[in-house]
């Protein structure tokens, strides 16, 4: 039942991380999930330190910077990558100062463990429920409001200047993408949430080269990297974040030598 | 008098704009009227401010002093409504080859700008490919954007902006990749056509080869000013 939850779990959380680590990429978002995952570390440290509930204060944390990030890089006019580095600096300072001040020994508790290292016991139901929750929500406003996604993701200034409320949009994929690390680091800890979002969009660029394609792909391939991953951690009895790694890593590999073999034969057959 | 159906499509008072951490302003006391369904040629050197200007016009840059009009509407307060009647072609766009979007998605795009949702029905598809035909650009329509020509990446980006069918067309340098003859047809078919309809064109240019187009105000600009307007109809005035 654990492995069949698992499993379930991964495909949601991978493919969701895979779709948003896309279109953040393209974005040139890459960083922000640096503070996301460092602000669930500071609630998580913080929790510790008040005796409050880990998960919850953590999942706040890292939803506030989400929604914080996209105004505050345009209050000081820097990059929202920028930014994004500026709170995850921020957030690793107060982490060490709650830990420090926590009671006992703070990391060797298994709800800090969790979110540092992840963990498959945090697939439960509700968890499950949360994620298909997010992805209904996220599909959906890709194929609604696909036109305007599209025309941001071309160029936002030409976008602007047509009259699309980029600002409005740009922060919605903030909150979304915030959301997501939130949820999918649960699942890959704080450390490696990252290889969800961006390792299934790298192995994506390598085969696609339409954008609506490249999203699919990277949906397809996060979903894989998470639950080949999770059957690996549930098998061998490893660190889940770890072996959805390493199961990341595979898939984009395996895309690179299909795609030079496929150029490689599509050349030939040209001569 | 319904927005959009103004004298002027264009109204700037005592306008300034400066870049952040600038001291002198880009853009210095500009004071110009643009009358509804005319062809502004907008000359000057280099770095004079054209661009600015442009982008004054839609609001992308924030003017700090003066009042700006623009087919009935405030900017920058109510810019949003003013660009989804405008089109913008901005200078020097180029993308790399690894764009990932089709010459008829971008074209699209244009139409998906201006639609609550951006998504296309038939006709809006139909529109398109006729945006492509019109620029010569439909055995083109499926390539990645990126692996065209600047000349054939220009010529898309103009079908962007008609496909829209604005009441204000803003090019900036719209001609530097686009061989003589795609220009002169451009500017004999295609402009006549838009202006007709009702469209205000403002199209920049250092281009002298440009003056000679058949524009009914070409606005000097030099360092931040406006520094002549020659107006072929007398209800164009500065």
């Amino acid at each position: 039942m654990l492995l069949i939850s698992s499993i379930i779990g991964g495909v949601l959380a991978g493919g969701l991380c895979g779709a948003v680590g896309a279109i953040c990429s393209r974005l040139k978002l890459t960083t922000m999930a640096f503070s996301m995952a460092h602000a669930a570390l500071a609630g998580s440290a913080l929790a510790l330190a008040l005796g409050a509930d880990i998960i919850s204060l953590a999942m706040l944390l890292a939803i506030a910077t989400a929604m914080i990030l996209g105004p505050l890089a345009d209050h000081l006019r820097i990059p929202i990558d920028l930014a994004s580095m500026t709170l995850f600096s921020l957030y690793n300072a107060l982490a060490f100062i709650f830990i420090i001040s926590a009671p006992g020994p703070a990391l060797m508790t298994e709800s800090v463990g969790q979110l540092l290292w992840g963990s498959i016991l945090a697939i439960r139901p509700m968890y499950i429920a949360y994620l298909l929750l997010a992805s209904m929500i996220v599909l959906a406003l890709l194929i609604i409001f696909w036109g305007k996604i599209s025309s941001i993701l071309f160029d936002i200034r030409l976008a602007e200047a047509e009259g699309v409320n980029v600002k409005a949009y740009k922060y919605a994929m903030l909150v979304i993408a915030g959301t997501t690390v939130t949820l999918a680091l649960r699942m890959t800890g704080g450390f490696l949430v990252f290889s969800l979002l961006y390792v299934p969009a790298a192995a994506s660029l390598q085969l696609q080269a339409r954008m609506k394609n490249i999203i699919a792909a990277s949906w397809i391939f996060g979903s894989a990297s998470a639950s080949m991953g999770l059957l690996m951690s549930f098998l061998y009895d490893l660190p889940a974040g770890s072996c959805i790694t390493i199961a990341a890593l595979i898939i984009l590999l395996a895309a690179s030598a299909y795609s030079r073999l496929r150029a490689s034969l599509a050349a030939g057959r040209r001569a | 008098m319904e927005k959009g159906l103004e004298q002027n499509a264009v109204e700037l008072d005592s306008v300034s704009t400066y870049y952040y951490g600038e001291k002198r302003p880009a853009l210095r006391d500009v004071t110009l009227r643009i009358p509804a369904g005319s062809l502004a040629l907008i000359v000057g050197p280099n770095g004079a401010g054209k661009t600015t200007l442009l982008e004054t016009i839609l609001g992308l840059l924030r003017p700090r002093s003066g009042r700006i009009k623009v087919l009935g509407y405030s900017i920058p307060a109510e810019a949003s409504k003013a660009r989804a009647l405008s089109s913008y072609l901005p200078q020097d766009f180029m993308k790399p080859p690894i764009e990932p979007f089709t010459a008829r998605e971008v074209v699209a795009m244009g139409l998906a700008s201006s639609s609550f949702s951006g998504r296309l029905l038939e006709s809006g598809w139909k529109k398109v490919d006729r945006a492509l035909e019109l620029l010569g650009m439909m055995d083109h329509a499926d390539k990645p954007f990126g692996k065209l020509s600047g000349g054939q990446q220009q010529k898309v980006l103009l079908a962007r902006a008609i496909v829209r069918e604005p009441k204000l067309l803003l090019l900036d340098e719209p001609f530097s990749a686009i061989d003589l003859e795609t220009r002169s047809y451009i500017v004999g078919e295609i402009f006549p056509g838009l202006l007709r309809g009702g469209c205000t064109i403002l199209l920049v240019s250092h281009d002298l080869d440009c003056s000679s187009m058949d524009a009914d105000l070409v606005i000097r600009v030099v360092d931040g000013r406006v520094g002549q307007v020659i107006m072929r109809d007398a209800h164009a005035a500065h």
